[in-house]
């Protein structure tokens, strides 16, 4: 039994363990150990020759029984074992045995939409509690506004329309149900067996779950987030994002605390379901992280869409009325460097607390395996989303790298590549496009204003802020503001900003033009969309800014 | 004629105000334009700064788009719970509404040429030989502008067919400002191009009942095959009664004050008449319609006669009478230049002001500048649009040598897992195999013209299709299904010679300022 050098290093996978010849081959390529060799210039050239070695590699294990999990699960039941069916563990799960033909289980606890330490449900936050029943929210909260601004182009819309809640709960949570459906046969097609109950790590290569007791070669840690609720008095009167997603009816006013993207993008949808929202936030702007500029313009904006902002308070006490109704005491500090406080009361049919999420790695058994935390509480993991421990990994909301569903996938298929594919990869976590489903809507990709000062001194910034061409007619004050960063030494476009209608759909282009380093020069060499939104991107010609290294000196 | 100038431009559109305004502002030239008197239906005597785009073009049409989408948010309202609404519309209102904000944008226009430096001037501009135009006042009063150089920039217009009654008809112009249609009525829309399934997307979606008459087999010749299929089956489901293979012979007058379409199809089971054994035409059959207007959106012409051109011995392309310019917009006449529709390159606004830069870069900037046609995005303002950039899978056939992945994304859109609208989103990336290259991105879809205008960056960047799956997606968006395609549907044949698609230099050959 022949094996390369880097596999005879290998510690968890090429000492110990018997196995077969077809079985060694995959162990010399798919060794979590791989991951450990440094590319060089020169190995990053030689990688096509590599590329074409797996391949061989593969298809010699296929060719010798026929199939090569056989070999593997005469020591282990699987390949890779799943512990979490969202995002990031359906993804790695189903292309683990759909693509490189593991033998892949994958345990998940049953379905509800309001998660527990008992209930989940395949698909996880992003399809039963997140992005898929937040984005329908937004949509059915359009409306209202959607009515108003036909009066503008003559429609005669007459007494505004009302809103059936339970019906729109109702196709929704048909909605969620199937997508549901959809993901557990996603996961029977690609082979992968489906366990339900909730996964406890008994040690680095088994996973009890229920009754049941499972080994595996590799352990992915794929269990998310849940919102966390700091503690004050009367917080547990507090709703969280899963139950606002499962309001019975639409309340006639909340208290949202937070002021971060789930804070924001509830806020927009209450208020355009014709809830009076409060939005009580620690700094003087929600959306900490995000470019200065586009923190103040979307907070403009939250206002003119009648949002009550609260900027620089905290939540104090929360009691309950015997109406039912909910006191909110808070407290406001006069300013952002004061530490002068003033307290308010609202009465309020719900408050809800957007205060942040924590991974869940509680009674998972990470402990006991050995499985080290970072200081904030989630899983610990290197750039190839291994663990301290070599046959664990972890990918998604646990790991708290950025919890975003993309994010997991792209974790995922680079994690499934490094363990089957013969290709260590890592997932790049730079430059990656997001939006904020507020009203109105954020797009961004790349750095703040703030950052890109930081990090190259000179900068030239573009900026444009103007009235969409609909709201000319339709009477909505709503304004867009959209907003390039170059990096004045490279003419490299570093960041990308945009608050307005679209800014999602408009960012993703943008993404991948940012992504491959677009130069302002590119961009103004591309023709416009015309009349677009977008085209303003392109059509940007003389900087509202240059901001200067040497400037910043003789200034300070 | 004490003064000259260094560019006199006869029309303030799109290409002649972003020439006329960068040679004055930013090159320091002395430059004059002359423009018509604002008016919304345009003429040989009406015009107005800001032109089709901004006047009878791009900005109308969009803001009408805007008003008949409402109509479709109604329907959706409902899937999202909301109360059955079925309101109408104050037609009369809106174009008011509308008519208020063109006339400022109008202002708008003028104001941004005072601003540059340059002489605005109203008339009707004449070359009279290569050194001087004439303008004629509305006034009768007549002036001469001795310049160095003359930039042709009067765009197009409408035209109609030759059939009996086609003066019966209206085009784009008058149906923008379109008001005495009954609620409900009838309107039949001849032509098969973007403006035809552009205006039966936003009659329909005002309530009239819509024909939409093709002499072909879909609509939207020229752009990708299942983009033509998508749309043609979008109007139909939206209520558009398409006729193909149609071909109008004649309009007429009706007994109820409206207008008969006469029009030929080939006849259902009927077969190809042979004689001396050659064949002859299709059967055909004869059918009509009735309806209470009639509009032609089939075709536009360059405004290039009676202005003096053919004197000035300026050359117009046989056939179209488009003026001929070379890749700098140069005509045979040394001191003449032209740009935008009346050249009838690509007529598109965005493309007339890159022509309008480059231009200026050439006069005035020491800096020839050739504009870049190669992968300029567009949209069709149907409903939902269309958005597309790059190659068409018949050119890239035809143009590319190598094996082409083409990706196809089809997709029910999340909004329409609630509303029940029963439309799909199509997206379609090829992929030319041997340099890994992106060479087209076409979509039919809500958002398409947002969303190709960043994937339009990404070809101006040479993208490969490494480079799009290594962007991760924005979710939930329809957008992230572009970076998000990891199987090819099918592998095609290039029949073409290139051996690689066209690679834009850094910044295209375009003047950065």
């Amino acid at each position: 039994m022949k094996l390369g050098g880097i596999a005879r290093q290998g510690v968890a996978c090429a000492t110990g363990w018997p196995r077969t010849a077809a079985a060694a081959r995959r162990a010399a390529t798919a060794s979590p150990v791989l991951r450990h060799v440094k590319h060089s210039a020169q190995q990053q050239q030689q990688r096509a020759p590599a590329l074409r070695r797996a391949l061989t590699v593969r298809a010699e294990a296929a060719v010798s029984n026929g199939n090569g999990n056989g070999a593997a699960s005469q020591e282990f039941d699987f390949d890779l074992f799943c512990i979490g069916a969202g995002s990031g563990g359906v993804r790695a799960s189903r292309v683990a045995a759909g693509t490189y033909g593991a033998k892949v289980g994958i345990c998940e606890m049953p379905y509800n939409p309001i998660a527990s330490d008992t209930e989940g449900g395949a698909g996880g936050t992003c399809v039963l509690r997140g992005c898929v029943p937040k984005k329908l929210f937004v949509y059915a909260s359009e409306y209202r506004e959607t009515f108003a601004d036909a009066q503008g182009f003559g429609w005669q819309v007459g007494a505004e329309p009302s809103l059936d809640w339970a019906a729109f709960m109702k196709k929704k949570n048909a909605e969620l149900e199937r997508l549901n459906g959809v993901y557990m046969k996603l996961l029977n097609n690609s082979g992968v067996e489906y366990v339900e109950g909730r996964g406890q790590l008994v040690d680095a290569h088994t996973v009890k779950v229920g009754d049941r007791t499972v080994t595996a070669r590799n352990i992915l840690v794929a269990t998310g987030a849940r919102a966390f609720v700091p503690s004050f008095e009367g917080s547990e009167l507090c709703m969280i994002s899963d139950n606002a997603l499962e309001v019975t009816e639409v309340p006639k006013s909340i208290v949202i605390i937070g002021g971060g993207y789930i804070a924001v993008e509830f806020a927009g949808i209450f208020a355009g379901l014709g809830t009076e929202v409060h939005l009580i936030y620690r700094q003087d702007a929600p959306l900490r992280g995000f470019d200065e500029e586009v923190r103040k313009f979307a907070t403009e904006q939250y206002a003119l869409n009648g949002l009550h902002l609260h900027p620089l308070s905290t939540p104090q006490k929360l009691e309950k009325g015997p109406d039912g109704r909910l006191k909110f005491t808070g407290a406001k500090r006069s300013g952002s460097e004061s530490s002068e406080e003033e307290t308010f009361v609202l009465d309020v049919d719900h408050v809800l607390a957007a205060t942040g999420r924590r991974p869940n790695v509680h009674n998972l058994g990470l402990e006991e395996a050995g499985v080290k935390m970072t200081k904030k509480g989630a899983i610990e993991v290197d750039d190839y989303s291994q663990t301290s421990v070599k046959s664990i990994w972890a990918i998604g909301d646990v790991t708290d790298r950025m919890a975003l569903t993309p994010v997991a996938l792209m974790e995922a298929m680079a994690l499934t590549r490094t363990i089957f594919g013969d290709e260590p990869s890592k997932p790049d976590h730079q430059n990656i496009p997001t939006a904020v489903f507020s009203h109105p809507q954020i797009g961004t990709v790349g750095m703040s204003e703030e950052q890109a000062v930081e990090a190259y001194g000179n900068v030239d910034v573009y900026s444009s802020s103007f009235r969409p061409m609909r709201n000319t007619i339709s009477g909505n004050e709503g304004r867009t503001l959209m907003k390039l960063v170059v990096a004045t030494d490279t003419d490299k476009v570093v960041g990308c900003h945009m608050v307005g209608p679209d800014s999602a759909e408009i960012m993703q282009g943008m993404g991948v033009a940012v992504k491959m380093g677009v130069t302002k020069r590119q961009l103004d060499s591309t023709v416009g969309i015309h009349p677009s939104a977008a085209e303003e991107f392109v059509t940007m010609r003389t900087p509202t800014r240059e901001l200067r290294k040497e400037a910043a000196k003789v200034a300070a | 004629m004490s003064e000259e100038y260094d560019l006199v431009t006869i029309g303030a559109g799109s290409g002649g105000v972003r020439a006329s305004r960068l040679s004055a502002g930013q090159y320091g030239a002395k430059v004059a334009v002359i423009e018509l008197p604002f008016g919304l239906v345009s003429s040989d005597e009406v015009g107005g700064a800001g032109g089709t785009c901004v006047i009878r073009g791009c900005v109308p049409k969009k803001l009408m788009v805007y008003a008949s989408e409402f109509s479709e948010a109604f329907d959706d309202a409902e899937g999202f719970g909301w109360s059955k609404v079925k309101p109408s519309v104050d037609i009369k209102k809106f174009l008011a509404r509308k008519a208020k904000e063109i006339e400022r944008l109008n202002g708008v226009y003028g104001q941004i040429l005072d601003k540059a430096g340059v002489e605005c001037i109203e008339g009707r501009g004449i070359v009279l030989d290569p050194h001087t135009v004439e303008v004629r006042a509305s006034d009768g009063s007549v002036r001469q502008l001795k310049t160095k150089n003359i930039l042709i920039a009067t765009g197009g217009r409408a035209v109609k067919p030759p059939i009996d009654g086609a003066e019966l008809a209206i085009t784009s112009d008058e149906a923008l400002v379109l008001d005495d249609v009954p609620e409900g009525g009838t309107i039949a829309i001849v032509g098969a191009g973007y403006i035809a399934v552009e205006f039966a997307g936003i009659f329909s979606g005002l309530g009239y009942k819509v024909h939409l008459v093709i002499r072909g087999e879909q609509p939207l010749r020229g752009f990708d095959e299942e983009l033509r299929q998508l749309v043609g089956t979008n109007l139909g489901k939206r209520g558009v009664d398409v006729h193909l293979k149609t071909s109008p012979t004649k309009l007429e007058k009706n007994a109820d004050g409206g207008i008969d379409l006469h029009y030929e199809v080939p006849k259902k089971g009927g077969g190809k008449k042979e004689k001396n054994g050659e064949k002859e035409e299709e059967e055909k059959e004869k059918g009509m319609i009735s309806c209470h207007k009639v509009l032609f959106a089939t075709g536009r012409k360059p405004n290039t006669r009676g202005i003096g051109l053919e004197d000035a011995g300026v050359q117009l392309d046989e056939k179209s009478k488009a003026v001929k310019v070379d890749e700098y917009s140069h005509t045979n006449v040394p001191s003449i230049w032209s740009i935008g529709d009346c050249t009838d390159r690509l007529n598109l606004t965005p493309v007339a002001l890159m022509e309008g830069r480059a231009l200026a870069a050439t006069l005035f900037g020491g800096k020839p500048t050739a504009p870049d046609y190669e992968n300029v995005p567009s949209a069709v303002f149907c409903q939902p649009p269309l958005g597309t950039v790059g190659l068409t899978e018949a050119e890239a056939v035809e143009k590319l040598a190598g094996d082409i992945d083409v990706y196809v994304s089809k997709f029910k859109p999340m909004k329409n897992t609630l509303s029940g609208r029963d439309e799909r989103t199509f997206m379609k990336m090829l992929v030319h195999v041997p340099t890994d290259r992106v060479i087209g991105c076409h979509m039919v879809g809500p958002e398409a013209a947002e969303i190709v205008q960043g994937l339009g960056i990404a070809l101006k960047c040479n993208a490969t299709k490494a480079q799009f799956d290594s962007c991760v997606g924005v979710h939930p968006s329809a957008a992230e299904e572009w970076v998000t395609m990891t199987s090819a549907t099918r592998r095609i044949k290039g029949e073409g010679k290139q051996l690689e698609p066209t690679t834009h230099k850094c910044g295209g050959n375009k003047a950065h300022d």
